[in-house]
Order: C-alpha cells, then sequence, then structure tokens
C-alpha cells in the first residue's frame, strides 16, 4: 500500500497531467475552426493525448529517482510530466518556441530531457531498446538505477519490443517494460491486431515475470511496479506490466474516430481512473477532501503557469534550423 | 467518355486500386489503418466495403512482419499493395524492402518476381517533426532493384498507380500527404484534377514538361511541382521564361526530357523536398554534366532540405523547404548569371 | 432549379454548429448527373460527401472552405 504522500503525489501527477492535455487539446483547436487544418494555429502538428492513460504514468513513476531512465512514446506527456520533465519548457517546445527543450526542433513527439532522464519517440516500441541500454549503462556502473520503457499495447507486435525483451532478460538488466494497453492501435482494436488477449503473458517467452493491471487500477498498478523496481534494482533483471488503461481522445486530434463503438469513451470516463483514487484515498482516510483540492489547484496553477509561458516565448530564428543537428 | 469530375489524388489513387481489384483477384492489400479507416492519408478509403477484410487486411503495427508477407506472397502469385504509413517508418522494416523485394529477382537470376507495390506517404510543411516528415526519394531510388514513383497530381497517381500494380517489380509509390486533398490538411489548387472514371495507365519513366520555358529548365517532382509552377508564374511577369519538368517516376529516371530541355534553356535549377547532399538533386546534375557540360550557360543549382532533420517548429520547417520564393530567387540568379 | 443542401441530423449540431465545404468535385458550371457525389464537406474531423439530388448544370454557392451548417444550400443545379 501505498503512504500518503505517495498517494498525494500520484494523485496530483494526474490531475496535472489530465489538466494538461484538457487544456492542450482546447489550445490545439485555436485556429484550427471551422476548417480542421492540422499544419495550422497556436500548435500544429499531430497530437496524440493520454486522457485516461495517466495510471500508468504515475503508479509507475511514483517509484523512480531522477537518476532512473524513461523513455515513453508518441503519446508522451503524461509519463514526461511524472518523470519531472520540466513543465514550461516542455509545453514552450510544443509550441514550437525558442525557450523549448530542443528550442522548437523536436515538438511534441520529440521530448527530451537529460536533466529528467527522460526522451520518447514516434516510432513505435523503438523506445525499448534504448530503455534496455539504459540498464546496461547502470549495470556497467555499477550503480542501482532501473530503466522504464513505455509503449503501447499495439507496439507489442513490433519485432524490436520482442528483441528488447530477449535481451533485458538475457543479460538480467534492471529494465521495466510497462505497455500501456488502451485497446487500439489507432483504428485497429487489439482483438484484431494481437495473437493473445493479454501481452502480459508474453513475458512467460523470456523467462520473466508478466503482472496484468486490470481496469486501469492505480493502486494494483503501484503495488506491481513496486516489486518490479525492487526487483530490477536488486539486480534480479526485467519485468513485463501490462496495464488495461483508457484513451478518451482520438489516437490523434483530428482522429474522426468513426471506427469507434458509440458510447465507449462515456463508459470509461464514468470509471475514470483519477476520480477512483481521489474518491478511495478520502473514503479510507489517506488523504481529506481539503488535502486533494489543495492538490488539485496546485496541479492546475501549475499547467496554467507552463502554458502562459510557452505563449509569451519567443520564436526561433530561421536559421535556428541549422544548428544542433552533431554534438 | 469525356469527364469533368474532379478528384483529390487520394481518391485517385483509391479507385485505381479497386479498378485493379476488379479485375486482377491476385490483387490485395495490407496496413496499418488501411480497412475501416481507409488509409490514414484516404488512399484506400471504400476497399474495405467493396472487397471485404480477406482482400483489404488491417494489420498489426509490424511492418517487418506484413511486409516481408507481401514479399512472399508477391513471390507466390499475388500482387499485394502494401502501405507503410509513413515512409519515415522504413527504418524498422527495411530489410524486407532493399534486401528482399528489391533483390530476389536479381538473385534468381530472373526466375522470380516480386510483384508488390510498397505504397507510402511522404512530405512535411505541417509541423510534424522529423520523425513523420521526410521524402527520401534519394533513399529507395538509391538502391537497385524497386522502381519508384512520385506523383504531383490525382490524373498521374490514378495512372501511374494502375502501371504500379501491373508491374512485375517492386515500386515504391510514394504520395505526398499535402497533395492529398485531405479535408484536414491543406493542399495546392492543382494536386486534384479531372480524373476520368475509365481505367488508364501511365508509363514509367516518362517525365512531364508541365510548363514550357526557354530560359532556365525547373527538375521536379511531387509537392514542388506546384512550388515550382507558382515560382514560374511570378517569374513570367518579369520576362524569364522557366520550363517546369514533373519526373512523376525516379526510377526509372527520364533523362532525355532533362537532356533535351537543358539543352534548349542551358540553365538548370534542380528542386527536391529530400536532403541535398548524395541525393536527387546531385544525379539530375550528374545527368546533364555527363552528358554535355557545355549546354550549361551558368552554374546548375539545387534547392532541397540543407542535410539537417525536418524541424518541428513552423519558422523552421518553412526555412528548410524549397518554395515558390526560393526557387524564383535561385531562377532569377542563374538567369542574370548572379 | 434543385438545392444542393446539407441534411440536417448528419452530426450534433449542437455541439459543432458550423463546418466547412472541405472539396467539390465538379467544377462551377459543369454538368453533373443524377446522385452524382459533387462534394465533401467536414465537421470538426468528420467528413462527409454530399450527392446532388438531381442532374443538370452545377453552380457553386458556397466556395471550397466556406462555411456551412445543416440546411445550407451549398449549390444548385439547374436541370436547363
Amino acid at each position: 500500500m501505498p503512504s500518503k504522500s505517495q498517494v498525494l503525489w500520484m494523485y496530483e501527477v494526474m490531475e496535472k497531467a489530465r489538466y494538461y492535455e484538457d487544456t492542450m487539446a482546447a489550445v490545439y483547436m485555436e485556429g484550427k475552426s471551422p476548417k480542421f487544418d492540422i499544419g495550422a494555429g497556436t500548435v500544429p502538428g499531430e497530437m496524440h493525448l493520454a486522457a485516461g492513460q495517466e495510471p500508468c504514468a504515475a503508479g509507475v513513476c511514483v517509484h523512480l529517482r531522477p537518476d532512473d531512465a524513461v523513455t515513453a512514446t508518441h503519446r508522451p506527456h503524461h509519463v514526461a510530466i511524472a518523470k519531472g520533465v520540466d513543465l514550461k519548457k516542455m509545453t514552450a517546445e510544443i509550441f514550437g518556441k525558442a525557450e523549448g527543450l530542443a528550442g522548437g526542433r523536436g515538438g511534441h513527439m520529440h521530448l527530451l530531457d537529460p536533466a529528467a532522464n527522460f526522451s520518447c519517440s514516434g516510432i513505435i516500441a523503438q523506445g525499448t531498446s534504448p530503455a534496455v541500454g539504459a540498464a546496461l549503462a547502470t549495470k556497467m556502473k555499477g550503480t542501482d538505477a532501473v530503466a522504464v520503457a513505455y509503449l503501447g499495447d499495439g507496439a507489442a507486435n513490433q519485432g524490436g519490443f520482442h528483441e528488447a525483451l530477449n535481451l533485458a532478460a538475457l543479460w538480467k538488466l534492471p529494465v521495466i517494460f510497462v505497455i500501456e494497453d488502451n485497446g487500439w492501435g489507432i483504428s485497429v482494436s487489439k482483438e484484431k491486431s494481437t495473437s493473445v488477449p493479454d501481452n502480459s503473458v508474453r513475458a512467460a517467452g523470456y523467462g520473466i515475470p508478466g503482472v496484468h493491471i486490470a481496469e486501469n487500477d492505480t493502486l494494483k498498478l503501484f503495488d506491481a511496479a513496486k516489486e518490479a523496481v525492487a526487483r530490477a534494482r536488486r539486480g534480479e533483471g526485467p519485468t513485463l506490466i501490462e496495464v488495461e488503461t483508457y484513451r478518451y481522445y482520438g489516437h490523434f486530434q483530428g482522429d474522426p474516430e468513426t471506427y469507434r463503438p458509440k458510447g465507449e469513451v462515456a463508459a470509461l470516463k464514468a470509471k475514470d481512473p483519477i476520480k477512483r483514487l481521489r474518491d478511495a484515498a478520502i473514503a479510507d482516510g489517506t488523504m481529506t477532501e481539503a488535502e486533494a483540492d489543495a492538490a488539485l489547484a496546485r496541479a492546475k496553477a501549475e499547467v496554467d503557469e507552463a502554458f502562459a509561458f510557452a505563449r509569451a516565448a519567443t520564436e526561433p530564428a530561421p536559421e535556428d534550423a541549422l544548428t544542433a543537428v552533431f554534438a | 467518355m469525356t469527364s469533368n469530375r474532379i478528384l483529390p489524388m487520394s481518391r485517385a489513387i483509391s479507385e485505381a486500386i479497386a479498378q485493379e481489384m476488379r479485375t486482377d483477384p491476385s490483387v490485395f492489400v495490407m496496413g496499418e489503418d488501411i480497412g475501416a479507416y481507409g488509409g490514414i492519408f484516404g488512399a484506400t478509403s471504400g476497399l474495405l466495403d467493396e472487397f471485404g477484410d480477406g482482400r483489404v487486411r488491417d494489420t498489426p503495427i509490424s511492418e517487418t512482419g506484413f511486409i516481408g508477407a507481401g514479399v512472399g506472397a508477391a513471390m507466390s502469385g499475388m500482387r499485394p499493395i502494401v502501405e507503410l504509413m509513413f515512409v519515415d517508418f522504413f527504418g524498422v522494416c527495411m530489410d524486407s524492402i532493399y534486401n528482399l523485394a528489391a533483390k530476389n529477382t536479381y538473385f534468381s537470376g530472373g526466375n522470380y518476381k516480386v510483384p508488390m507495390v510498397i505504397m507510402t506517404a511522404t512530405g512535411g510543411g505541417y509541423s510534424d517533426a522529423g520523425q513523420h516528415s521526410q521524402t527520401l526519394h534519394g533513399t529507395f531510388a538509391h538502391l537497385p532493384g524497386m522502381k519508384v514513383v512520385a506523383p504531383s497530381n490525382a490524373y498521374d497517381a490514378k495512372g501511374l498507380m494502375a502501371t504500379a500494380i501491373r508491374d512485375d517489380s517492386p515500386v515504391m509509390f510514394m504520395f505526398h500527404k499535402g497533395l492529398q486533398g485531405l479535408a484536414w490538411m491543406a493542399s495546392p489548387d492543382g494536386a486534384a484534377t479531372v480524373v476520368p472514371e475509365d481505367t488508364y495507365a501511365i508509363p514509367f519513366g516518362q517525365a512531364k514538361v508541365v510548363r514550357e520555358g526557354k530560359d532556365a529548365t525547373i527538375v521536379t517532382l511531387s509537392m514542388m511541382v506546384h512550388h515550382a509552377l507558382d515560382a514560374a508564374e511570378a517569374l513570367a511577369k518579369e520576362g524569364i521564361e522557366a520550363e517546369v519538368i514533373d519526373l512523376r517516376t525516379i526510377v526509372p529516371l527520364d533523362r532525355d526530357t532533362i537532356l533535351k530541355s537543358v539543352a534548349k534553356t542551358g540553365r538548370l535549377i534542380v528542386v527536391d523536398e529530400d536532403y541535398k547532399s548524395f541525393g536527387l538533386t546531385g544525379e539530375i546534375i550528374a545527368t546533364v554534366a555527363e552528358h554535355d557540360p557545355t549546354c550549361l550557360k551558368s552554374a546548375p543549382r539545387r534547392l532541397a532540405v540543407p542535410d539537417v532533420p525536418i524541424p518541428y517548429s513552423r519558422v523552421m520547417e518553412q526555412f528548410v523547404l524549397p518554395n515558390a520564393k526560393t526557387i524564383a530567387d535561385s531562377v532569377r540568379a542563374s538567369v542574370k548569371g548572379a | 432549379m434543385t438545392d444542393i443542401i446539407v441534411p440536417e441530423g448528419l452530426w450534433d449540431a449542437d455541439v459543432t454548429p458550423e463546418g466547412i465545404v472541405s472539396n467539390w468535385f465538379f467544377a462551377d458550371g459543369a454538368t453533373v448527373s443524377k446522385d452524382s457525389v459533387v462534394a465533401e464537406i467536414m465537421v470538426e474531423k468528420s467528413t462527409f460527401d454530399i450527392e446532388t439530388p438531381t442532374g443538370g448544370v452545377l453552380k457553386h454557392s458556397v466556395p471550397k472552405d466556406g462555411v456551412i451548417r445543416p440546411g445550407t444550400v451549398i449549390g444548385t443545379v439547374n436541370a436547363g
């Protein structure tokens, strides 16, 4: 069971991530209505939002230290927030501004922050092997830091993921693979793309523990991740965790979602994981109503401040495109 | 029957595929989100409804698996069309493409055919950053064994797709996202064209002179054709007549049309949305230099992405992509001998 | 003369009141046949094909990218 401070931390991180995505969804539509042009507006390009997937970020990252590495996916904001990526610089990056993490070169799918030991990539499953490499580095350096690789359920069908699992298991590396199973690979459902209903069984093929977390349950994930991280720090090797999570928005903002059964999102929202954590923690006395409200207010203020910072930030010079290619 | 129907490029491509599927039962389509979704960029819209999920197969996100399977199916009597959603994703499946599809005909002394189309989306200009905005024309054209097609408009796309499907060799069919006429992405006016309902095929290796001129030759393809035409329009007002050549296919490359035009104009500007070095622009210039370096009245010029990953930020991305203004500037400098 | 009208009930207009004409599939002044798909409209993220109820000479009333609502007459067909 998490401590009071851990519950408060997870709750605040989840509210922050949720409010961040909902704010981003609104900002993203600025300049895109009534004509939706993906290249227009305050924030252009593809936008993949993670509202509903917050437990995956908070329930795992609560156990991590600054020297632990995390690789995330094309849907990275919630994990970046939980890992402590600078929210102002991250938001400025998504606005394409000079003050952004990469000065506007990377954008929303390419948030890389050495200060938080965080990176992500827009190519499916391709963050898994770099996490294995980060774990190899800590082992070679003799520290007990761990690495966490996030991937989606669709990514579990990529060859790269299986190669990463085998390598991590073979070399007993301190890696935790976290599959965020939101049921969809863009428009193709998990059942139409994956030969097994539960990807955690695939761990058996590599001789490592596999854990399945049903119903986007933050507290159950907390327990599983705690054991996986401890096991990794003890030098006992990798763990695979699949979390059944929810995707409230489309694959990308602009996705018509015609493939999605009517009422699916409403049904998922009725089981919202943030509300469930809040209600449970207040009910069992871990957190008071006032503490929860204060955490929510802090989270919103921090997000608002980050967006204000990004708006006020400066456009990069066009020629800046030519720098930072090489170290 | 003459048609007056105007189609966006996405619908022209899906119509060509549908027509080939009706007449040839060996043609089928595989890829991510190509079924109910109709392809993220609309190139397979309507196919699932007409042909069912046996011939229009949504795949897992497993490019190595389904593109490799395309190779095997093609060598076993089928004519697969596989969609690689973004060309940038070639990284995870390149072995299937360049070591298998592109080489198995050669490795069998011509005894195996690999009649497969790899259809893929290219191009930037809408802030999708460095893993979703490349064209990579030169990467695929450089490797022997694949034909490479990059249409600039709906009419050409339909005819070139028909040819691609009927071809017994692997074909990279590279369509630019910004030419597809998608409701949610800006598209130049000239990309949607009148498209006949009937089936027709456009042979590979025939570039098209899309605007005639006597003062300079602009050689280009795909999206940049439209920017080149805008530049030529602006230059005409200054009395400079630029000829614009749309390559349409890079492999095979219609070198004759380029040489003929440069022999007439004496000036060459090559425009590509791909990276500058070691690519298409250098190849075109080398073609002219090898044939007759004396035909050039001024040094050849090239406009392409200046060897940096495609940046996300709008101002930086627009800075690295060629546009009508930079093309016109380049032609002007070439003509005035600057 | 027959109007080509954006049908009511294609989408929830209480949530998203307006959309646009995203594509015209025939030029202004073109001759079209009955039931041809003549235009595509986009509302927020979804697109819908619009057919002409009769054949004849098409006239655009709303240009490409022009704003539409349910009931908007986007064009007319003159049977001539």
